[in-house]
């Protein structure tokens, strides 16, 4: 496209070139592109690796803290099967009743096992337990209600709170009580967790953030020479813009690759340490490490980071450059 | 072809540069722009390839005022006229073929319509057997056809050279020389700026001669050479 004169055959575009092959034309292009900027990082491999492996460390401490509240969510799950129903009995209640709610209980889909505990021998275990033993004898009656111990099935807490409410609309429940509360604070431990650990996260990926656009805008600058050569040429902004676009995405691809390693390289390191401690306490918990949809969404993160700090460095600082003349 | 109606250029601080500048060139001619350093030269070119806007006055390529051109569309411009510079500005990291066929890149070209046009553009300047060196292993002169090349390579119509044979030897500035008589005879307006009066004085073009920023002479210029 020529401005000054109208009908001058400028460009690729003056031959006559069918709209597929302009469209192939225009991806290799940007894959030639691609290419281009992978040599330049490669022609000055001490500044490259550098800024690759401050961003690998940049993007490794989140992916581990992620990891870390994965794996903490996994311990608080198989701590939630201790929930526990306890139904207290209205007194007077005829033993057969009590009886057939327990028959009932058992069949209920909901409930995992039923245990019944008479006021008899609630009071027995109390005398054993509290120490008033002989001033227990001087009651007049057994003050105890009988009791029915319900673990639910499904053991998450809302629904264990559901079973609850149904549980203690019972006629001869006197109230139904769930020792649900050190699971709601475990629950707030850990999602207090989740919301730290996306703070830190999201201060480290600003900082890849400043890392890309500062180095970016160093090679603008060496390149300054060059990028006014290439404006007193005649190409245009978006055409100096794109290496050092492709340049940010290389360091964001392999920024991410080097966390995805340094992650790894950290579990193999610990599962050894984890499995002795986890073999004390003779639970079957197993680390979990980074599925293969979490390394897509580290890279394409890593990669997403890489180009816009590419981009707001780019923006700011080719048009600034201007030839001051031949 | 180029117009400059009443063109002035101050800087701040006063100083001008160019004053009440009035000039045509036509389609397919040639003229040196001469004056002592500092008269405007290379002001008045940079008017032309709008690295500077002029403070006054309207400058116009093909009837069209470059101050109705906008900051995006200034590289377009640019593809419209050839311009070749003192100091070469080229790039010293990349070959021959890759700084000649920076404008054709720059505009999409690319395999052997690129490969072809780049061959021909240095075959004209004689350095075809130079194509895969670096130019910091070339000669002075050679590097300066290096610089032609490359603003000859995509074929605009109008070229600007500014001290084209600044560095040169007078055998080479001769040689220089004729390469853009050869553009010229092909239709291309050629605008060269010089100090080298003997040269000028030889060629016989129309010559455009600049004094403190005042044009004092358009036409050919008459100089005896000094024996």
């Amino acid at each position: 496209m020529s401005i000054l004169f109208t009908g001058r055959a400028t460009g690729a575009a003056a031959k006559k070139i069918g709209l597929l092959r302009r469209f192939i034309m225009f991806w290799l292009n940007h894959a030639r592109q691609a290419v281009a900027s992978l040599g330049e990082l490669w022609r000055t491999p001490s500044a490259s690796i550098l800024t690759i492996a401050v961003l690998g460390v940049s993007l490794t401490l989140p992916a581990t803290l992620h990891l870390l509240v994965k794996n903490m969510q996994q311990i608080s799950s198989s701590f939630t099967q201790a929930a526990e129903i306890s139904l207290y009995i209205r007194e007077q209640t005829p033993a057969n009743q009590v009886q057939s709610l327990v028959t009932i209980l058992q069949a209920d889909h909901d409930v995992a096992e039923v245990i019944f505990v008479s006021k008899q021998q609630a009071m027995a275990e109390f005398k054993q337990i509290s120490g008033f033993g002989a001033a227990l004898n001087y009651l007049d009656s057994n003050p105890l209600p009988d009791l029915i111990r319900v673990l639910p099935k499904n053991t998450a807490p809302q629904a264990a709170e559901t079973l609850l409410q149904r549980l203690s609309n019972e006629r001869i429940v006197d109230f139904a009580k769930l020792d649900i509360d050190w699971l709601t604070r475990l629950n707030a431990i850990v999602s207090m967790l989740q919301q730290a650990v996306a703070i830190i996260a999201l201060l480290l990926l600003s900082a890849v953030l400043l890392i890309v656009g500062n180095t970016i805008r160093l090679s603008i600058m060496n390149k300054k020479d060059e990028i006014e050569v290439m404006k007193l040429v005649g190409a245009t902004d978006a055409f100096i813009q794109r290496p050092f676009l492709y340049t940010g995405v290389w360091f964001g691809v392999f920024g991410g690759l080097l966390a995805f390693l340094v992650v790894e390289l950290m579990l193999w390191w610990l599962q050894g340490a984890i499995s002795n401690v986890t073999a004390l306490y003779q639970s079957d918990f197993r680390l979990m490490a980074m599925s293969f949809r979490e390394f897509i969404g580290l890279l394409l993160i890593a990669v997403l980071l890489g180009l816009t700090g590419s981009y707001l460095s780019v923006r700011r600082h080719i048009s600034a450059i201007e030839p001051t003349g031949p | 072809m180029l117009q400059f109606d009443q063109v002035s250029k101050s800087y701040p601080g006063g100083f001008v540069a160019l004053d009440r500048i009035s000039f045509r060139l036509e389609k397919g001619e040639m003229a040196f722009l001469t004056g002592h350093s500092g008269a405007g030269k290379s002001t008045l070119l940079k008017l032309i390839s709008l690295i500077e806007r002029p403070s006054a006055g309207r400058v116009l390529i093909n009837d069209i005022e470059l101050s109705r051109i906008r900051r995006s569309q200034i590289p377009y411009v640019r593809r419209d006229v050839g311009i070749i510079f003192q100091n070469h500005r080229l790039l010293m990291n990349h070959t021959v073929f890759d700084n000649v066929a920076l404008p054709l890149v720059i505009e999409g070209f690319t395999g052997k319509e690129m490969v072809k046009r780049v061959h021909a553009a240095l075959d004209k300047v004689g350095l075809l057997d130079k194509v895969r060196c670096l130019p910091a292993t070339l000669s002075g002169g050679e590097q300066q056809r290096v610089g032609i090349a490359r603003a000859v390579v995509n074929k605009p119509p109008l070229l600007l050279a500014d001290e084209p044979t600044g560095n040169l030897d007078p055998d080479l500035s001769k040689d220089t020389m004729r390469v853009f008589e050869a553009f010229n005879q092909v239709g291309v307006s050629v605008l060269v700026a010089t100090h080298d009066l003997g040269l000028v004085a030889r060629m016989k073009y129309r010559t455009l001669t600049l004094k403190h920023g005042r044009m004092i002479n358009d036409g050919l210029l008459q100089y005896q050479e000094p024996v």
